[in-house]
């Protein structure tokens, strides 16, 4: 009988909309009727295909009219604010002049705090894996402004863009916060976790603060890890990065790393290929009072390539171990004319910038991702 | 454990909403990113296709979100209210548009445009793209109901409120529809088996 047909229900029983009685009717009613089990299938099979179908993604420079459409609002809104409030008042003093006087500089503050808010600096971060926290609220994208915090948890990572000089890569567990953002200087702080940083900007125009020490972007890539005792490891893939800290410095080069402590500040640089038994000793001697016999392993140990870390020394020993770490550098590298043994060990700084310069030629290297690792073990 | 997951994204939403109505921006933008993709998605499919058009919806229901907002008092689910302003805003747009085009509800609209690189093509699969087509190709008020369910996954009761219509025109627009699509595209039966569709 027609009246016993179920064919508009068909839709919303494969859909779990009916009411349990209704459901069981049509239940037993597909089973006995061949009619509507056939419209059954088909029903299914458009159903099936609706579940293809592909969600659009909406282009990302939407916001942008959004938020102009929002200042415009708002804009809009104060200044009929300001009419209402004008019409609800008399100034029994104001002439029309004056009162339009004060209606404009109404306006323009409205317009000067609107263009504040619309201007104010931030950086665009991105969820790369998971989804990273600003300020306390959680998304796969946000807007970063000086003195927040963005923060990523477990099987996170996010991507910061860095005004329009480069890029900063978020690992897992690292927070980080913009301390500054203007024409001359960008400034992150990275409390914990790793970011990799790449800057295509002059030297010294990106820092990275750690508890342990200032990296100093001169032209870069490189990788930053921060642990929770604030001890920092600086891996650098391209160009050159300076960590400071007060009045010491290093400066690192591709392929080389540097570690930090509280406290101490950056250490000695080193490449990243350099014997276990060289970067042990170096360890000994920046971080845990390893003093003669670290220096004496570390010389011995030392191979050409690793001018970068005796050069450091030559400012960071005593006055009397100076002569001995010249003599090693002047084994591997002699310096250039006029740089002489009594100049060095006196710290003549036009003398230290002499050799240095020889000597960055033969600084320039590729990574070693392998042995980043035993240096992260050195951390710990 | 999925419901305490669904608990805290409520909660978490609730939290968003609230820091709107005091004008946080970081909030609206957050908002906005949570729900484009499906609000853009809902106007593209709406307006077969026109990439323009439907982000010049997008923007109009965004903005009206955000000035409205505080008119949002939680009666209704927000995605219900969303929702209920997209399909407002499409079906506004539409009667502008048919003023001067002289376009009635039942011209059949223009094929979905092919987006990408023939990789992406392959990626999305020719089914899903077959799919986009047939559903733009439907009447109004049929696709209108076809993008709340499947892309918002909202209930019958849930799109009749947001359309203002009975849960029985609800059900009734989903059975048409679904019998249209399954009609034209018979023909990829067999693709879905293979994608393993078939239940």
């Amino acid at each position: 009988m027609f009246g016993t047909h179920v064919k508009k229900d068909l839709s919303a029983y494969a859909h779990g909309e009916l009411a349990p009685e209704r459901s069981q009717r049509v239940c037993e009613h597909l089973r006995s009727c061949a009619a509507c089990r056939e419209e059954y299938e088909e029903m299914k099979l458009g159903i099936r295909l609706a579940e293809c179908l592909p969600q659009a993604e909406a282009p990302a420079a939407l916001w942008d009219g959004i938020e102009a459409g929002l200042a415009r609002d708002a804009f809009k809104g104060k200044a009929d604010e300001t009419k209402a409030r004008r019409a609800g008042f008399r100034f029994p003093a104001l002439s029309w002049r004056a009162g339009l006087s004060f209606a404009t500089v109404l306006l323009l503050a409205g317009a000067g705090w609107l263009y504040y808010r619309a201007t104010r600096p931030a950086w665009e971060v991105a969820s790369i894996e998971g989804e990273a926290s600003i300020a306390g609220r959680v998304g796969e994208r946000g807007r970063l402004g000086v003195g927040q915090w963005l923060e990523t948890g477990p099987d996170a990572r996010a991507r910061v863009e860095v005004a329009n000089i480069g890029q900063v890569e978020v690992e897992e567990n690292t927070r980080i916060r913009l301390v500054e953002t203007r024409l001359t200087e960008h400034r992150l702080e990275l409390e914990r976790g790793t970011l990799h940083a790449r800057i295509y900007a002059p030297p010294r125009l990106f820092f990275v603060d750690t508890p342990s020490a200032v990296a100093a972007d001169l032209g870069c890539a490189y990788t930053l890890e921060v642990d929770d005792a604030g001890r920092g490891l600086l891996h650098v893939t391209s160009g050159w990065v300076a960590l400071e800290k007060g009045e010491r410095e290093s400066v690192v080069p591709a392929g080389a790393a540097c570690l930090t402590k509280p406290g101490a500040g950056p250490g000695t640089p080193f490449f990243e290929d350099a014997p276990e038994e060289f970067t042990d000793a170096l360890t000994r001697l920046d971080f845990e009072g390893g003093g003669r016999e670290a220096l004496e392993a570390v010389l011995s140990s030392s191979r050409p390539r690793d001018t970068l870390t005796l050069w450091h020394l030559l400012a960071r020993v005593g006055e009397a171990d100076r002569g001995r770490v010249y003599e090693r550098l002047a084994s591997l590298a002699p310096p250039p004319e006029g740089v002489t043994r009594e100049r060095i060990t006196s710290l003549d700084a036009d003398a230290l910038a002499a050799w240095k310069e020889q000597l960055e030629i033969t600084w320039s290297s590729e990574s070693f991702p392998k042995l980043r690792r035993t240096l992260r073990k050195l951390l710990k | 454990m999925e419901q305490v997951a669904v608990m805290f994204e409520a909660e978490k939403g609730e939290a968003v909403i609230e820091a709107c109505k005091l004008g946080d921006r970081d909030a609206f933008r957050l908002l906005f990113e949570r729900h484009k993709d499906r609000v853009y998605s809902v106007a593209l499919y709406f307006f077969g296709g026109d990439e323009a058009l439907a982000a010049d919806v997008t923007q109009q229901v965004f903005l009206k979100l955000f000035t409205r907002i505080g008119q949002y008092h939680g009666e209704a689910e927000f995605t219900t209210w969303l929702y209920r302003l997209t399909t407002n805003a499409c079906i506004d747009e539409q009667r502008k548009r048919r003023r001067f085009l002289q376009f009635g509800e039942d011209a059949e609209v223009g094929e979905m445009p092919e987006r990408g690189t023939q990789e992406d093509a392959v990626q999305r699969g020719e089914t899903a793209a077959s799919v986009g087509r047939a559903v733009a190709a439907l009447k109004p008020k049929l696709r209108v109901v076809m993008l709340l369910k499947y892309f918002e996954e909202l209930s019958y009761e849930e799109i009749a409120a947001a359309l203002g219509c009975s849960k029985g025109t609800v059900a009734s627009r989903l059975n048409r529809g679904h019998k249209i699509l399954a009609r034209k595209l018979g023909h990829l039966r067999g693709s879905l088996v293979r994608a393993g569709h078939e239940s």
